[in-house]
């Protein structure tokens, strides 16, 4: 990897810190997360890719990277959807104790 | 460490190094799974708790935040400078870029540290001081999540800076080859800078509009 590219990484990197600080503060209800969420991955991306070497590495070593956020994928989309989709009451949780 | 000679149980170099870069990457594995499950259980707070959950996360200190996503993002670029140095053969320039990498993450440490002793000044902190009157109950369980995912992003940041330091002083001692070991440590800092790439915008800028 070449001082050119990593220099690069970092101000896209940088760059895209005061995109998701910036849009935090600007009202658009559930977008907000999804924005910001969004800008996380393009920045794990650029770290995963160019850092971490996987554009270069060899298939094997991108299949066990992408295992783990594979299952962490699952992991997230089944919890999310099982709380989304829960309709019993919540007890508010001052009156529990 | 005899970074030069080739481990007995390879037949090249190309080899090793595919085989102890696929290594790490299991580790790294079990490491996103390791940090998704906190990520699981706030996504899954976050629904359940809705606006109160989202209103907790406003009273952490989203400038100290921001600063130190910086200082973690432009210690993984000297990180990266570091690998790229030592596989190039110099000695004098993976050391000097090693040492700032680890004064970076120091940095991070030293601001997290901040944050939380501003914390513990707010009744921020559960099990030790948190003012369940003033601040409710689902505060607290984001203040439980939140003690825990940074407190164990910062014990594997200290873990990673304790590598580099090591890593440092091998290379600039000489006792340390260009090999696979730069590039390991390399790929658990950017690893750790990851997992605070995601734990920013879940703890800093929830409800920053509201």
């Amino acid at each position: 990897m070449s001082a050119g590219t990593i220099c690069r990484c970092w101000l896209a990197l940088l760059i895209l810190l005061a995109l998701t600080t910036g849009s935090a503060f600007i009202p658009l209800g559930t977008a907000n997360l999804f924005v910001s969420l969004g800008i996380a991955v393009t920045k794990a991306l650029i770290v995963l890719l160019f850092f971490m070497e996987l554009k270069t590495s060899s298939a094997l070593v991108r299949v066990f990277a992408a295992a783990g956020f594979f299952w962490l994928m699952i992991m997230i989309a089944l919890t999310t959807a099982d709380y989304t989709h829960r309709t019993d009451q919540r007890v508010p949780l001052d009156q529990v104790r | 460490m005899a970074e030069e000679t080739l481990g007995f149980q390879y037949s090249t170099l190309q080899q090793e190094r595919e085989t102890v870069t696929l290594g790490m990457w299991a580790f790294l594995a079990t490491e996103v799974l390791f940090f998704g499950a906190l990520i699981a259980a706030y996504f899954s707070y976050r629904i359940w708790f809705g606006a109160e959950f989202i209103a907790a996360a406003k009273m952490t200190k989203v400038a100290l935040g921001t600063a130190n996503t910086a200082v973690l993002l432009t210690s993984s670029a000297c990180m990266a400078m570091a690998v790229t140095t030592h596989e190039a053969g110099s000695r004098r320039a993976p050391v000097l870029w090693l040492t700032a990498t680890a004064l970076l993450g120091l940095s991070f440490v030293v601001i997290k540290g901040t944050e939380w002793f501003l914390e513990y000044q707010e009744h921020l902190v559960p099990a030790l001081n948190f003012d369940l009157a003033r601040h409710g109950g689902v505060a607290e369980i984001f203040f439980i999540f939140y003690f825990c995912a940074t407190g164990l992003h910062a014990l594997h940041l200290l873990i990673g800076i304790c590598l580099v330091c090591w890593l440092a002083f091998a290379i600039g001692t000489g006792r340390l080859k260009p090999g696979s070991t730069t590039r390991l440590i390399g790929l658990y800092w950017h690893f750790v800078d990851i997992v605070w790439i995601f734990l920013f915008p879940l703890i800093y800028l929830a409800g920053r509009n509201g």
